[in-house]
């Protein structure tokens, strides 16, 4: 029981083994209020987390329970109505918009649901266009686009255009586009939500690739309890609030009982 | 309530400190430039659609405005015509036909115009000899003031100054029965009238009233003239405006996936303004040539495409289409500011919310 304990504790530190302490992101007490008309909606309420450096992390939810809100406020996309967001240490709330520009552009690497990729410009536009934003000029860009997407699979369709590629490749020059800048953290939100189960398992076992290769820290959220095995840690979320911390390994029995259903 | 434990303890190690974060580099303006230009290249397709957009509007423009140069200039034609068609009368009356008549001209000073078109119509009635002085012109006999009136049925007199520098005996000096047509009724010659010297001015009272009744026409007309522009003038503002705004509208998305991906409010602006100045300036630039083209060719096919072509004022077409360029361009930039604006300043969270 004491052991168990203090094992829950290092987690909700986040503390590697070495009960170091080494965080890439922290959230304090975020709560978000949404207010349309006379309603108030708490997407957030009250949500404290600490990311280690290199960290898988997994956040599972149901739909409309806060897990985009979350991602929004931790990626600088949107600011909190309360709490705060560090980033390497630093108060985004503190950054002026070029410094919060920066940090989008090289700290944080976005992938969404819905790809969001430029649909007008090929694959390998959409990948030098972050390296564009940062002042890269276009030839090394290029040159570095064409070696993230080789990286991601897709070297051979940089001139496709998105609508020319299936969800799993768009997902890919998504992920590609996010590694543009060689951000510290990869930030997903649902990013096997619109993609067949097996070519959400080739996303995932995308991400576990990177994660060893490049060491990014990688924060994704889903409802799709595949994603869970190769994740360090899995935060419960539900209406706005965490319920839970756990690791995949306590996660085998449940997830062996879902299966077995 | 662990959890609360927890944070507090440790919330004492995260101050604020800038030395992890750097500053997003500002784009030079070549460089949002070749943004925006392959951008318009990009998706060329919506960018024409923009551009007929800006075309519309500018060709609707620039056609109300040549159909008024154009019809100034044709009404100016006629005028000019029927005062000729009068002038010509007048001598039928005095004279009979020209037929085998030797006449002369006098000019003193500027002549007009609508001189020029009489003397060219006395010219081709057939005089068997028509004598000119001040007055160059290929079929017309230059010879002295003094010469001049020697075995002629008619002198006319014609120009802008106030006085002529000769006596009416000398300009009329050897004709059988001495006649001067004058364009001005009040003319002054050197010395006396001599007798059986008849002197008639071109026009008389009667015409003086018709052109006064004229300008009060041509009041009236200005005034509609006015309004027509200033209708078809909002009526390209509308149609610019809506053009360039659903543009930047429909692409909220893009634009936050472009602040996501790192890119400053400042740059997102300038790229939309950047890009819909050379959307209106393209479009502008055809929108002008169309506008005019068409309306020369819908009044050539009216009136005859050489009347057209040889009574404009090319002067005021060119700065018409001037006028037309330029409203267009600053229109284009003004619709975008807006709309580049608003998207600008969203919340990159709710630009990728939008579905437009
Ligand atoms: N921009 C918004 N305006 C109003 N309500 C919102 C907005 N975004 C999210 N919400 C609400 O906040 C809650 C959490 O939404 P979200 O974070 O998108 O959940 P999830 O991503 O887990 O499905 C939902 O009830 C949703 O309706
Ligand atoms: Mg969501």
């Amino acid at each position: 029981m004491k052991m168990e304990d203090k094992q829950l504790e290092q987690l909700f530190r986040g503390e590697n083994e070495a009960g170091k302490l080494d965080h890439v992101i922290r959230a304090v007490d975020v709560r978000k209020v949404y207010t349309m008309g006379d309603s108030e909606t708490h997407a957030l309420a009250g949500v404290s987390l600490d990311v280690r450096r290199g960290e898988y992390l997994s956040i599972m939810g149901p739909s409309g329970s806060g897990k985009s809100t979350f991602f929004n406020m931790v990626g600088g996309l949107d600011k909190p109505t309360e709490g705060k967001v560090y980033i390497d240490q630093v108060d985004i709330a503190q950054l002026d918009p070029y410094e919060l520009a920066w940090l989008r552009c090289r700290k944080v690497g976005y992938i969404f649901q819905t790809f969001n990729l430029i649909q007008v410009m090929s694959c390998i536009e959409n990948v030098t266009l972050p390296m564009a934003f940062a002042g890269m000029d276009s030839e090394e860009a290029r040159d570095k686009g064409i070696e993230i997407l080789e990286r991601v699979g897709l070297g051979d369709r940089a001139l496709h255009k998105p609508a020319e590629m299936s969800g799993g490749q768009q997902q890919r020059v998504a992920i590609a586009r996010a590694l543009a800048n060689s951000p510290d953290i990869l930030l997903a939100d649902e990013p096997t939500g619109n993609l067949d189960l097996k070519t959400g398992q080739e996303i995932i076992t995308l991400f576990s690739k990177l994660r060893e290769e490049l060491g990014v820290t990688i924060i994704t959220a889903t409802h799709d309890l595949k994603m869970l095995k190769s994740s360090d840690r899995i935060v419960w979320i539900e209406d706005g609030l965490i319920t839970r911390v756990s690791k995949p390994e306590d996660m085998q029995i449940e997830l062996a009982d879902i299966e077995g259903e | 309530m662990k959890i609360a434990e927890h944070l507090e303890f440790s919330t004492f190690n995260f101050q604020s400190s800038m030395e992890t974060i750097g500053t997003q580099v500002r784009l030079p303006f070549k460089r949002a430039l070749a943004i925006a230009v392959s951008g318009i290249r990009i998706r060329l397709g919506r960018s024409l659609v923009t551009v007929s957009g800006v075309v519309l509007g500018i060709a609707f423009l620039m056609s109300n405005l040549t159909g008024q140069i154009v019809k100034t200039a044709l009404s100016e034609e006629r005028e000019q015509s029927q005062r000729v068609d009068m002038m010509m009368s007048l001598v039928n009356a005095e004279v009979g036909s020209l037929e085998d008549r030797t006449v002369a001209v006098a000019a003193f000073g500027r002549v007009t115009a609508t001189d020029l078109a009489f003397v060219g119509r006395v010219n081709s009635s057939g005089p068997a000899l028509f004598r000119a002085h001040g007055l160059d012109r290929s079929g017309l006999t230059a010879v002295s003031l003094q010469e001049l009136g020697k075995d002629a049925d008619l002198v006319f007199v014609m120009g802008d100054a106030a006085s002529a520098s000769i006596s009416l005996q000398e300009l009329t000096a050897g004709m059988a029965s001495p006649l001067v047509l004058d364009t001005q009724a009040d003319r002054e010659y050197t010395g006396e009238v001599g007798d059986g010297i008849r002197r008639e001015p071109f026009f008389g009272k009667q015409a003086e009233d018709m052109k006064e009744e004229a300008e009060v026409a041509a009041r009236t007309e200005r005034f509609r003239v006015t309004w027509i522009l200033v209708i078809s003038l909002l009526v390209t503002v509308v149609t610019v405006a809506n053009a360039l705004l659903m543009s930047v509208t429909e692409r909220f998305r893009e634009i936050g996936t472009m602040k996501c991906l790192g890119a400053l409010s400042k740059f997102i602006r300038r790229l939309f303004l950047i890009e819909s100045a050379l959307i209106g300036m393209a479009g502008s630039v055809c929108g002008a040539l169309v506008g005019a083209a068409l309306t020369m060719v819908i009044y050539g096919a009216m009136y005859g495409f050489g009347k057209v072509l040889l009574s404009i004022h090319y002067g005021q077409l060119l700065l018409a289409a001037v006028v037309a360029v330029v409203c267009g361009s600053i229109l284009s930039m003004a619709a975008a500011v807006y709309p580049a604006r608003v998207a600008s300043r969203m919340v990159p969270a709710d630009a990728l919310r939008s579905t437009v």
